[in-house]
């Protein structure tokens, strides 16, 4: 019996890398366009426009605290009602890009916040502008701190995309969902499915542990 | 050059300057001092305003710092600022830390800030140290790049707050000595300092501030010799004795 199903399981595997495709589709592009908008959030966070940083420090209050499952349902759902409609796709992409954004804008925020304030002081009494004082000054002294953690979090995001198979995009769990249904050996499928995971992931699990080591020691040395 | 008139402020309920008049005029070398606590290092942080005044008028530079719509950035680049933990860039190297403002701010093409950074860097006695990251450096020398960066700006001002306090006592000659040839070359500094010796030496009028009032403002041999309050005596026998 396993052979047969194992047989069946190599057929599929062309759809189950036009899965892990959509799965690499839609979680690069919200990883790239949310860690933009996840640092201009963050630089914002922690700057003097109060009226913004308390706006965005609710929003992303509330999608940190609700399910990524009915933040992509309202997108998805809802927004259709208010007559914005828009293909799985998008829907999925736009609402993956916000919850990346907000979780990256925390990670910005506290990593801005650890460069001690006498560096920004010294920028602004040499005269910089607050753009080069962030640019030239706090955000390369911030990215030591930003970085190790960033890097996790886009495991967890990468992760976290399973959750748009729930909306029809064909991912690699809904690759798995289908498959299931004509080889019943739910270990052998979701098996698959969890390798074709990981073989995204430990790549950067190993990326965040050397930069973790790298920025320790670096910051031992100072 | 920087006219303090009538000046207050408050941090919260605590009223650290108190109806400050001061004068400091183009070439004038003015050490500040006083107890901890005093207002001394709030003091010169307004002439930059790395912090603001509530009340009063305070003209640098024909500039009105106390003008909230008056854009601090062009002032600035005049004021070289030496604080008291240095804030060297630590990801940059000494060369880059001086000359990161004069590229950014009057941007001045790369090669010729790089050749005024050496220039000034050899001045202050680090020519070989160039290259070096902070992290390298003594607590002396970091000091002195701090105050290479501030003179690779060509500033018209200099303000030291407290520069050698964060130092052995090993280094605190070295940075005087800079510090003091700055002086001799007609630079306008303003230098809060518990350094007695350099004040006696090299500057021109000593402030003395308490509770962040103007106690006294008098020339070097006045202060020391005949001080002429009460509070001033005590001071003075407290860090003199030592």
């Amino acid at each position: 019996m396993w052979g047969f199903y194992l047989k069946g399981l190599f057929e599929s595997l062309p759809f189950f890398l036009k899965g892990l495709w959509m799965t690499v589709a839609v979680s690069g592009l919200s990883l790239v366009v949310g860690t933009i908008i996840g640092f201009i959030w963050g630089i914002i966070r922690v700057s003097r426009i109060r009226f913004l940083r308390t706006i965005i420090g609710a929003w992303v209050d509330v999608i940190r605290g609700t399910p990524f499952l009915v933040q992509i349902f309202i997108v998805f759902f809802i927004l259709p009602e208010l007559g914005i409609h828009l293909e799985a796709f998008p829907a999925a992409v736009i609402a993956l890009t916000n919850l990346a954004a907000c979780f990256i804008c925390e990670i910005v925020a506290g990593g801005i916040l650890a460069v001690p304030h006498g560096q920004k002081e010294a920028a602004k009494a040499s005269g910089l502008s607050g753009f080069h004082q962030m640019t030239r000054v706090i955000l390369p002294q911030a990215m030591r701190i930003i970085l190790p953690p960033l890097v996790g979090q886009y495991v967890l995001l990468i992760k976290d995309s399973s959750v748009v198979s729930a909306i029809g995009v064909t991912d690699v769990i809904r690759a798995g969902w289908l498959t299931v249904q004509r080889i019943p050996e739910g270990l052998m499928v979701f098996g698959l499915v969890g390798i074709l995971y990981f073989v995204i992931c430990y790549p950067l699990i190993r990326v965040s542990n050397t930069l973790e080591r790298r920025m320790t020691v670096a910051a031992t040395r100072l | 050059m920087i006219k303090f008139s009538k000046v207050n402020k408050w941090f919260g309920d605590l009223h650290v300057l108190r109806d400050v008049d001061l004068h400091v005029s183009l070439g004038e070398v003015m050490v500040v001092c006083g107890p901890s606590g005093s207002g001394k290092s709030t003091l010169i942080r307004c002439i930059n305003r790395l912090e603001e005044i509530q009340q009063g008028e305070l003209v640098v530079d024909n500039m009105k710092v106390h003008d909230r719509t008056v854009n601090m950035t062009e002032l600035r680049a005049e004021i070289g600022f030496v604080f008291q933990q240095f804030n060297l860039y630590p990801h940059m190297t000494a060369l880059e830390n001086v000359t990161l403002a004069p590229i950014k701010v009057r941007k001045m093409p790369k090669a010729e800030a790089e050749k005024l950074g050496r220039q000034i860097l050899e001045r202050v006695g680090l020519g070989n140290k160039a290259d070096a990251h902070p992290a390298q450096l003594s607590g002396g020398q970091q000091q002195r790049v701090a105050i290479a960066r501030g003179l690779c700006m060509r500033p018209k001002i200099m303000l030291f707050d407290e520069p050698t306090s964060a130092l052995d006592p090993e280094m605190i000659k070295e940075v005087l000595d800079v510090m003091r040839d700055l002086a001799r070359e007609g630079m306008t500094m303003i230098v809060v300092t518990h350094e007695m010796g350099f004040a006696k030496e090299v500057c021109h009028r000593i402030v003395f501030m308490d509770e962040g009032q103007i106690v006294e403002v008098s020339s070097p041999n006045d202060f020391f010799i005949q001080p002429r309050t009460d509070r001033a005596k005590m001071f003075l026998s407290k860090v003199l004795v030592h």
